[in-house]
C-alpha cells in the first residue's frame, strides 16, 4: 500500500526532517508512528497525504509516485487518504452533521449518498444524536470522534491520525483505539502517530520509532 | 463541474456571508470607501476635461480677405476653407457686418469712427477646428490660398493653452491610474483578509480531496458580491451626492460648464461597477490559490 525508498526531506532552514526512511506498509495495516518531537513523524505522514514531496528518494502510495503527481491529481490521492489532526481542524460555525456531509460534498458525492455516508459514520463512532450539535458543544473525545468519522466517511484506503488520543483522558483513548481498530478490521491501514505508551504496549501492533529523522526500530507486535 | 454544483457554490457564498456577517460588511464598507474616493476623482476629472475643451474650443483662425475680393472668389475660397478636414465652423463676416460689430463693441465711444470716412475694416472668415492641437498647421494650410490677406490665430496664446491643457490631462491620467491602481490593491488586500479568516476551511476541504476549482468557485462568488454591492453603493452615493453638489454649483455660478447629461455619466458607473466586481473576482481568486497549497 505504501513504499518509501531512500527518502530524505529537508526543509528550507537546513533542517534534515527525514533521512534516508525505507519502509513498506501493506494494506490493512496497523502501525504506531513513535519517537520524540521533532523526530518528524509528521514529515512522515505529510509525505503520503502528498502535503509536501520528499528531497530524494521515492514515495509510492497506492501504486502512484506522488513526487511525480501532478498537482491537479493531488485532490484524487487524497480522496483515499483519511487524515484526523491533533488540532482536531473542524469548522466550528458547522454542525456535526454538516463536518461531515462538507467533505463528502467536496468529492462529489450526491445529496443521497451523503445522507447514507454520514448516517453510517457517526452510528459507527457513536455520535448519531449529536448531528445538529455543533463542534464547540463536544467533548474533546466527541471532538476527535467527529474527525475520525469525517476522515472515514468516503471509505479511504488509508488513514493518517496525529496523536488522536494527545488531550484525552485515558479512557476515552481506549474508546478512541477500539474505534480505530474496528476500522482497521474493516480492511482501512492505518497509521497513528502517538506517545501513548501506555495504549501502544496495550495493542501490540507493529511499531516504528524514528529518532532525527531515521527509522530506528521497526518490530512487529512492539512496544513503546 | 462548474454547472453541477453551481446551486451548491451559490448557497456556500451566501452562507458564508451570513455566517462572517460583520466580516462581510467591514468589507463591503472598506471597498465603498475606497471606490467612492475613485468615483469623486473621475468626476472631477471629467468636468476638468469638459472645462479644458471649453477653453480649447475658444481658440479659432480668423483669416483676413484682400479688399478687391469678388463675391465669386469668396464663394471659391469658402469651399476650399470648408474643404479642410480638420475645419469645424467657416463663417463668413462681411465688410460691413466687421464694421457693425466694431460699433457695438465700441459703444458710447463710437463716434470716434465719425472720423473715418470709408470702412478700413477687412472682409473675414472667421474658422472653429475639430483639433485645436492641428490650428498652426491648417492656418499654414490657409495662408497659401489666393486674396487671402492675413492669416491670425493668437498663435502665442494657443500655444500657451494647449501646453497647460496637455500637462493638466497627462497629470489627470497619472493620477486616475494611481488612485485605480492603489484601489486593486486595497481592495485585494481586503479580501484577503476575509479569506485569511477562512484558511481552515480551505485546508480542510483541499485535504478532504476537493479540487482547487471546487474550493475556489464560493470565494469567487462571495468576492464577486462582495465587489457588485460595494461599487452599486458606491455609485449610487456617488451619483446623488454629485448632482447635490452640481445644484449648489450652479446657483452660485450659473454658467460653468458641468457635466450632467446621463449619457456622459453612466459610463463612469458601469467602470465603477466592473472595478468592483472584477478585482472582487480575481482578488478572492489569487488570496484562496495562497492557502489550497497545503
Amino acid at each position: 500500500m505504501i513504499r518509501m525508498f531512500h527518502v530524505y526531506k529537508n526543509y528550507p532552514n537546513k533542517i534534515q526532517a527525514l533521512r534516508d526512511i525505507n519502509i513498506h506498509i501493506k494494506k490493512g495495516e496497523f502501525i504506531f508512528l513513535v519517537g520524540p518531537t521533532g523526530a518528524g513523524k509528521s514529515t512522515f505522514l505529510k509525505l503520503i497525504y502528498r502535503g509536501i514531496v520528499p528531497s530524494k528518494g521515492q514515495v509510492i502510495v497506492d501504486g502512484i509516485n506522488i513526487a511525480r503527481l501532478k498537482t491537479g491529481y493531488i485532490p484524487y490521492l487524497r480522496r483515499n487518504i483519511g487524515i484526523v489532526f491533533q488540532d482536531f481542524k473542524l469548522l466550528y460555525d458547522r454542525t456535526v452533521y454538516e463536518n461531515i456531509s462538507f467533505g463528502l460534498k467536496a468529492i462529489g458525492a450526491t445529496n443521497f449518498e451523503i445522507r447514507q455516508q454520514v448516517k453510517k459514520v457517526l452510528n459507527l463512532v457513536g455520535l448519531e444524536n449529536k448531528r445538529k450539535t455543533k463542534p464547540h458543544l463536544l467533548s474533546g473525545g466527541e471532538q476527535q470522534k467527529l474527525c475520525i468519522a469525517r476522515a472515514i466517511a468516503n471509505e479511504p484506503l488509508i488513514l493518517l491520525t496525529d496523536e488522536p488520543t494527545g488531550n484525552l483522558d485515558p479512557y476515552t483513548s481506549w474508546e478512541i483505539m477500539k474505534l480505530l481498530f474496528h476500522i482497521n478490521i474493516r480492511g482501512t491501514t492505518i497509521i497513528m502517530a502517538s506517545h501513548d505508551k501506555l495504549m501502544i504496549d496495550k495493542a501490540k501492533k507493529r511499531v516504528v520509532r524514528l529518532e532525527r529523522g531515521r527509522i530506528m526500530e521497526d518490530t512487529e507486535r512492539g512496544t513503546y | 463541474m462548474i454547472f453541477e454544483n453551481t446551486g451548491f457554490y451559490f448557497r456556500e457564498a451566501l452562507l458564508s456571508f451570513r455566517r462572517s456577517a460583520l466580516m462581510s460588511m467591514a468589507a463591503i464598507l472598506s471597498t465603498t470607501t475606497i471606490l467612492l474616493i475613485v468615483g469623486i476623482f473621475l468626476l472631477i476629472s471629467v468636468n476638468l476635461n469638459l472645462f479644458l475643451e471649453n477653453l480649447e474650443s475658444q481658440l479659432e483662425i480668423v483669416v483676413y480677405l484682400e479688399d478687391d475680393i469678388s463675391q465669386a472668389e469668396i464663394n471659391n475660397l469658402k469651399s476650399n476653407i470648408t474643404s479642410i478636414d480638420e475645419t469645424k465652423e467657416v463663417k463668413f463676416v462681411s465688410k460691413e457686418e466687421a464694421y457693425q460689430n466694431l460699433l457695438k463693441n465700441l459703444g458710447e465711444q463710437k463716434d470716434i469712427l465719425s472720423a473715418i470716412e470709408v470702412n478700413p475694416l477687412p472682409a473675414s472668415f472667421e474658422i472653429q477646428v475639430k483639433d485645436p492641437k492641428m490650428i498652426e498647421q491648417i492656418a499654414n494650410q490657409i495662408t497659401k490660398f489666393k486674396k487671402v490677406e492675413e492669416v491670425e490665430y493668437g498663435r502665442e496664446t494657443a500655444e500657451r493653452l494647449l501646453n497647460f491643457t496637455y500637462i493638466f490631462r497627462r497629470a489627470g491620467i497619472l493620477v486616475l491610474t494611481l488612485l485605480v491602481f492603489a484601489s486593486i490593491l486595497i481592495i485585494s488586500n481586503i479580501i484577503k483578509i476575509t479569506v485569511y479568516a477562512r484558511r481552515n476551511e480551505i485546508e480542510i476541504m483541499s485535504l478532504v480531496g476537493a479540487t482547487a476549482w471546487f474550493v475556489k468557485w464560493p470565494f469567487i462568488i462571495e468576492g464577486f458580491l462582495q465587489g457588485f454591492i460595494s461599487s452599486v453603493l458606491s455609485t449610487i452615493i456617488l451619483y446623488n451626492f454629485y448632482f447635490f453638489a452640481v445644484n449648489k454649483v450652479h446657483q452660485a455660478i450659473p454658467f460653468l460648464p458641468l457635466v450632467v447629461d446621463n449619457v456622459d455619466l453612466l459610463p463612469m458607473g458601469i467602470a465603477i461597477v466592473l472595478l468592483g466586481s472584477f478585482v472582487g473576482i480575481l482578488g478572492s481568486m489569487f488570496s484562496v490559490g495562497k492557502y489550497l497549497n497545503v
